[in-house]
């Protein structure tokens, strides 16, 4: 149930994902830029200039084209508004006061001197700058920091009969876009993989099944580890109904562990030995094993002694640390613990 | 699916997710704030130094301050263009591996408005003190130009400065918050506080205005010679704030020295020194020295700290000498009065000091020459009159 929900939620995402790279990619299209103009800018000086407060963003890609009818020079530049503004102070100039896309301006016209201070391309502070006979483009992407766009005029020239392009957009978008789509449509089928309950991965148990363990040839200090479990509640095995579930309920929870340690040495024998000792050792092998207990006979039929093994003598052994069986009698049997070959 | 599939599957994935968001960080996004903040950046310092180191070794090796007028400006030009004009005339030369300022910092405030300006200590191999210069950019179409560059002795530790992400802080002239006095007043006390020892001051009496005001007193017990020192404090362009809350500010001092001399005696320096190669005939009659000196001035945080002089700078400017007997200028006619502005730097010699100012005091000899008049004094005359 929980692998669905998480399955589902993989899928949606990746399908928002795949959908804004697709969108991305056709927005932007295989520039990755959005291009608007040319348009015209009734100005009367010399200087256009943005605001401070106009470009507000980072890390766009901008490209202004400013063009300029009969081969006038023109410049065009961006620059940390504070030289702008204080290059500009004084000049008559159209400020730029509000911009919206694709093209939307509010302006203000700022009165003062029709003559820069000087000429623009003498200066060192643009980030990015162009100048050319009728028109004059630059490209760059806007930084951390308040900066200004200025289209000047050069020389004694003006800027009557302006035309601006601007395009925006980002570096390698289109390539983002169509990896956002993949990535997305990965997120999506590894959801819908989710959903229908498939690991994206096979299990150790599949795994370990075509496997062999090559073993390690050391002699010594190997201790595998023999989990034995020993059904003590009887198991009602005819039953048949729905309380069959009940039941084996209650059986899980009768059903006792018992962790046993054993030590092999370099002869292959076996020796068990306590939970504390057998921290002192590196554990290489786990081996569960299920001990059905004897299930009791039902009470109005005592199981029938078996009559072949009330005849025959019944042999005790002692297995001593090194794995040889010694002869015990009857008489000596109450200081060994009883252990029956026939459950090994 | 086989594992196979779904490993490229995964793999893909990682590749194509990685790829796309690599350029994360150049995601569009809007600026949180539109704050009017610039600084020099380290490019452009680094390009700026290196231009004026490459002048400055070329106005060494011609022995010419002309060059220097295109990397510096003000007080620092007049005072290194009079230590040109000295040197030539005593046609002293610098090795060529002793040109080199070593600089060690660079530390730049960030502005809203023009001027700009940045900080940078460097160590002088010629004269083995550090120089702890400003740089400033007066408007958008000027070079970055010198301005100020106090001395002080490599033994001499600076106060740490207070920055703000990588800049340090300004602090404008008459901002005195977090000290005992802003930095204009600081100036002013100091300028006060070499004009006499006598009475309290709020500036703390080191040894740089122990030496001028033992230089002023020998001068001043020759005999038939009357000297007159007038010290007034311009305006303070450049303070830092420092870690203690105080400030480091470059203090430029204008110092007039007039000299009054008995008729039949004629006042003359030693050879060699800046005075002489300015008043190669000395003062008979009357004559007048100008100064300047940029004092590296440390106002500590508190209220109880007294601003003192960490470091210094000056020399000559300018000299000016009378006859005797040459007629009185009418009032408010006298260019070389104390209230006169100083010419324009580079329009006349002067000479460098360092840390330690030598005390070089003046000869009295009798003389018959009352009318001479020295050369310079005439240049300066006719520049002083041209500018008013």
């Amino acid at each position: 149930m929980q692998t669905k929900v998480i399955g589902t939620a993989v899928l949606a995402l990746g399908a928002v994902v795949a959908v804004l790279g697709l969108a991305l990619m056709a927005i932007l299209g295989p520039d990755g830029r959005f291009t608007s103009g040319p348009h015209p800018v009734d100005v009367d000086g010399v200087a256009v200039v943005t605001a401070p407060t106009v470009i507000s963003w980072k890390n766009v890609e901008v490209e202004i084209l400013a063009e300029l009818p009969a081969s006038k020079p023109v410049f065009v530049g961006v620059a940390n508004s504070v030289d702008v503004q204080a290059y500009l102070k004084g000049v008559r100039r159209l400020e730029v006061t509000s911009f919206e896309t694709p093209w939307k301006l509010r302006t203000r016209q700022a009165a003062g001197r029709d003559a820069l201070p000087g000429a623009p391309t003498a200066v060192d502070w643009w980030r990015a700058h162009s100048a050319g006979l009728g028109g004059a483009a630059i490209k760059t992407r806007l930084p951390d920091e308040t900066v200004s766009a200025a289209v000047l005029a050069v020389g004694s020239s003006n800027l009557r009969g302006l035309k601006v392009t601007i395009a925006y957009g980002l570096q390698g978008a289109f390539l983002k876009g169509l990896g956002l789509m993949l990535g997305g449509a990965g997120l999506a089928g590894a959801g819908i993989l989710a959903r229908r309950g498939e690991s994206l991965w096979e299990t150790d148990e599949a795994t370990g099944a075509d496997e062999t363990w090559e073993g390690d040839e050391s002699p010594t200090v190997i201790l595998p580890r023999h989990p034995k479990v020993q059904r003590i509640a009887p198991h009602p095995a005819s039953t048949q109904s729905a309380a069959a579930a009940d039941a084996d309920e209650e059986d899980t929870a009768d059903e006792e562990v018992h962790e046993v340690y054993v030590y092999v040495d370099e002869h292959g024998v076996e020796h068990e030995i306590s939970a504390e000792e057998a921290a002192q050792y590196e554990v290489v092998d786990q081996v569960e094993q299920i001990v059905e207990a004897a299930a009791p006979a039902p009470a109005p039929e005592p199981e029938p002694a078996p009559e072949s093994e009330s005849d025959e003598p019944v042999t005790y052994f002692w297995v001593d640390e090194n794995g040889v069986e010694h002869e015990v009698t009857e008489d000596e049997l109450h200081e060994f613990e009883l252990y029956d070959e026939d459950e090994s | 699916m086989s594992r196979a599939l779904r490993t490229a599957g995964v793999v893909a994935f990682a590749v194509l997710a990685s790829g796309t968001l690599s350029g994360c960080g150049a995601i569009p996004q809007p600026r949180r704030d539109v704050a009017l903040e610039q600084a020099a950046n380290p490019t452009d310092v680094a390009e700026i130094l290196g231009r004026y180191r490459e002048v400055r070794n070329t106005a060494i090796s011609l022995l010419d301050p002309k060059p220097l007028s295109i990397v510096e400006t003000g007080p620092v030009l007049a005072i290194d263009t009079g230590s040109f004009d000295v040197a030539q005339r005593l046609s002293r030369t610098q090795p060529e591996d002793e040109r080199q300022l070593q600089v060690t910092s660079v530390e730049t405030p960030k502005f809203s408005q023009y001027p700009l300006w940045f900080m940078v200590t460097a160590f002088d191999p010629a004269s083995r003190v550090d120089v702890v210069q400003i740089f400033e950019r007066l408007t958008p179409v000027d070079p970055w130009l010198l301005v100020s560059a106090p001395q002080t002795l490599p033994s001499t530790r600076l106060p740490g400065l207070r920055h703000d992400g990588d800049h340090v802080i300004p602090v404008a002239a008459g901002n005195g918050k977090g000290m005992s006095m802003s930095p204009q007043r600081a100036a002013a006390s100091y300028a006060k506080a070499l004009a006499s020892m006598s009475g309290s001051s709020a500036v703390a009496r080191d040894d740089f205005i122990k030496k001028m005001r033992t230089a002023f007193e020998q001068a001043n017990r020759l005999e038939g010679v009357r000297v007159t020192q007038t010290w007034a404090a311009e305006r303070v362009e450049h303070a830092l704030r420092t870690d203690d809350g105080g400030a480091l500010a470059w203090v430029t001092l204008l110092r007039l020295d007039t000299y009054t001399v008995q008729p039949g005696i004629k006042v003359s320096w030693p050879d060699g020194s800046p005075q002489q190669a300015f008043l190669a005939n000395g003062i008979s009659g009357s004559g007048k020295l100008r100064y300047y000196h940029q004092v590296l001035l440390h106002i500590p945080g508190g209220s109880e700290g007294e601003p003192r002089a960490l470091g210094h700078y000056g020399g000559v400017v300018s000299a000016n000498t009378q006859a005797a007997l040459s007629p009185i200028p009418a009032p408010g006619s006298d260019p070389l009065s104390p209230s006169d502005p100083f010419p324009i730097p580079g329009a006349s010699p002067g000479q460098t000091t360092v840390p330690g100012w030598p005390n070089i005091l003046p000869t009295p000899t009798p003389t018959d020459d009352e009318d001479s008049e020295d050369e310079d004094s005439e240049d300066e005359e006719s520049d002083d009159e041209s500018e008013d």
